[in-house]
């Protein structure tokens, strides 16, 4: 499982860093018009968390799409690995790309810094919120895709199931905005986004058909 | 090949596999596969071959039944019965890209059984391009390397969905040969779809006829091109009865037909009188399309 997770990890390497490049860029321009325009005032720490971790999460759609694109199933399956397996493959990938640009966030927060002059201090905080809520965006990606083909395999309750949850997030997430900087918040989030790659890695073990 | 793991298990048996679709049902279908043996299943687009294939090689679980391949279920959950399967699907899910070579890498660490050796040497005897990305590779080259993926681990069984569509005379000669190499030491079973009826004749020993996902026929390819004959002859009866044949075409006294029991209709045409009898043999790909034809009405006269 570890050694098909670190090859699509490595496949889509190229997008993560297009995306990160595009998100610093993002970052660098705003920082100096902001600058300029707010008398030497530097961007607010959301602004700078919120493009980089963005980009992850684009990243884990894009993933997402292609692998059912080249029917990467059909490769992953002819070896070794369990569907139980390429299930937790395919829930753990978005999981990777939302962290490996929210550890890219380290040196753009410094760069901002550098350019701007200061941040606001609270923008880890702020970082650690938008990553969570990334990571639950990118997360029902895999829970959608499930839904859909146990929807297509004719696995009603399976689809119901899969369905409800992702409402259910949804709900939670868009009630939960209010509440932001709570921590109390930050970890209900977490906990929904943890039971959601679950729901999403057992449909997928369900599946009758895994030539997608 | 180079594994020799002696089984007294068939190759690959379906015991009532079915499988159900919004308006198409496969089987039940029962087919067993002996080592030593390619088996083409020949049928029209929509017949249910690559359905067929998909669940023996677990990627499709049926709604009934089920598949054993060497003795060993065939269950998505379990992955034993994997070494003993190379599949060649129309997509086979290669990081599209990643030059052919890595692909190969990959697959090396994850195949268990794979041979470095047996992959070198075919990817040379089929000249494979390493260097392309694999969306860069022409059709015949991603069937190439879709068969060094699937050969070099060493299965014992060949499940081949459409291998020689779309490519050239030469490419697809190549595949044929290989293939039939393959099975020459009696121990790995090759089953593959195929529409392309040429390629019956050249590499398949048995064959099995699938028409709206039902098994109409299934026989050997010298068995088939034994009783299977077109006869001219001349017989001025109306309404002349015959055993066997399946197409009848009728101007005046003339009549051309084909018939399935050779030596049973040329008896029959001896007894009623008929003159200048003329009898051709047919090629495999001719019979198989009268097959396909008169699907339904063979296999009525089957059972």
């Amino acid at each position: 499982m570890w050694h098909a997770l670190k090859a699509e990890l490595a496949y889509f390497r190229p997008w993560l860093l297009g995306g990160l490049g595009i998100a610093a860029g993002v970052v660098l321009l705003l920082s100096v018009l902001m600058r300029l325009a707010n008398e030497g005032e530097g961007p607010p720490g959301f602004v700078v968390a919120m493009f980089p971790i963005m980009a992850g999460m684009v990243v884990s759609f894009i993933a997402g799409g292609l692998r059912v694109e080249e029917r990467r199933a059909r490769l992953l399956l002819s070896g070794t690995i369990t569907p139980r397996q390429l299930a937790w493959v395919n829930v753990l990938l978005p999981v990777c790309f939302v962290a490996l640009s929210a550890l890219a966030l380290a040196p753009l927060l410094g760069l901002a810094t550098l350019v701007a002059g200061k941040l606001e201090p609270s923008a880890l905080r702020i970082a650690f919120g938008f990553m969570v809520q990334f990571w639950a965006y990118a997360q029902l990606g895999p829970l959608a895709q499930e839904s859909t083909a146990a929807r297509r395999e004719r696995r009603g309750r399976a689809a119901l199931v899969g369905w409800a949850f992702f409402a259910g997030v949804i709900l939670v997430l868009a009630g939960s905005q209010f509440f932001l900087h709570s921590v109390h918040v930050q970890l209900a989030q977490v906990t929904v986004v943890i039971a959601t790659m679950v729901v999403a890695a057992t449909l997928y073990q369900g599946r009758t058909d895994f030539t997608r | 090949m180079a594994d020799h793991r002696p089984d007294a298990s068939p190759a690959a048996s379906l015991s009532g596999l079915t499988k159900r679709f919004p308006g198409f049902q496969l089987g039940p279908l029962d087919l067993v596969l002996e080592p030593g043996t390619v088996l083409a299943l020949v049928g029209p687009n929509g017949a249910g071959k690559t359905t067929t294939l998909n669940c023996m090689a677990g990627l499709v679980v049926p709604d009934e039944g089920g598949t054993e391949v060497f003795g060993a279920p065939v269950r998505p959950d379990r992955a034993e019965y994997r070494r003993d399967i190379g599949y060649v699907g129309e997509e086979n899910g290669f990081f599209q890209g990643w030059t052919a070579a890595r692909n190969l890498k990959f697959l090396s660490e994850l195949l268990p059984g794979w041979s470095k050796d047996r992959a070198n040497r075919f990817v040379q005897r089929f000249a494979l391009p390493l260097d392309k990305p694999v969306n860069k590779l022409s059709r015949g080259n991603k069937t190439k390397l879709a068969l060094v993926a699937a050969l070099a681990h060493g299965p014992r069984l060949l499940l081949l969905d459409e291998p020689t569509a779309g490519l050239d005379p030469v490419v697809r000669s190549e595949v044929l040969d290989v293939l039939w190499e393959i099975t020459e030491d009696g121990e790995h079973a090759v089953l593959y779809s195929t529409h392309v009826l040429s390629d019956i004749s050249r590499l398949a020993d048995e064959l099995a006829f699938l028409r709206d996902g039902r098994l109409v026929l299934r026989t050997g390819r010298d068995e088939l091109s034994e009783s299977w004959r077109r006869v001219s002859f001349r017989l001025a009866n109306e309404g002349i009865e015959l055993t066997g044949v399946v197409e009848h075409r009728r101007v005046r006294a003339e009549h051309q037909i084909i018939t399935r029991e050779a030596e049973t209709t040329l008896q029959q045409l001896a007894e009623l009188g008929a003159e200048a009898v003329e009898v051709s043999r047919m090629t495999v790909d001719e019979i198989a399309v009268q097959i396909l034809k008169e699907g339904h009405h063979v296999a009525r006269a089957e059972s």
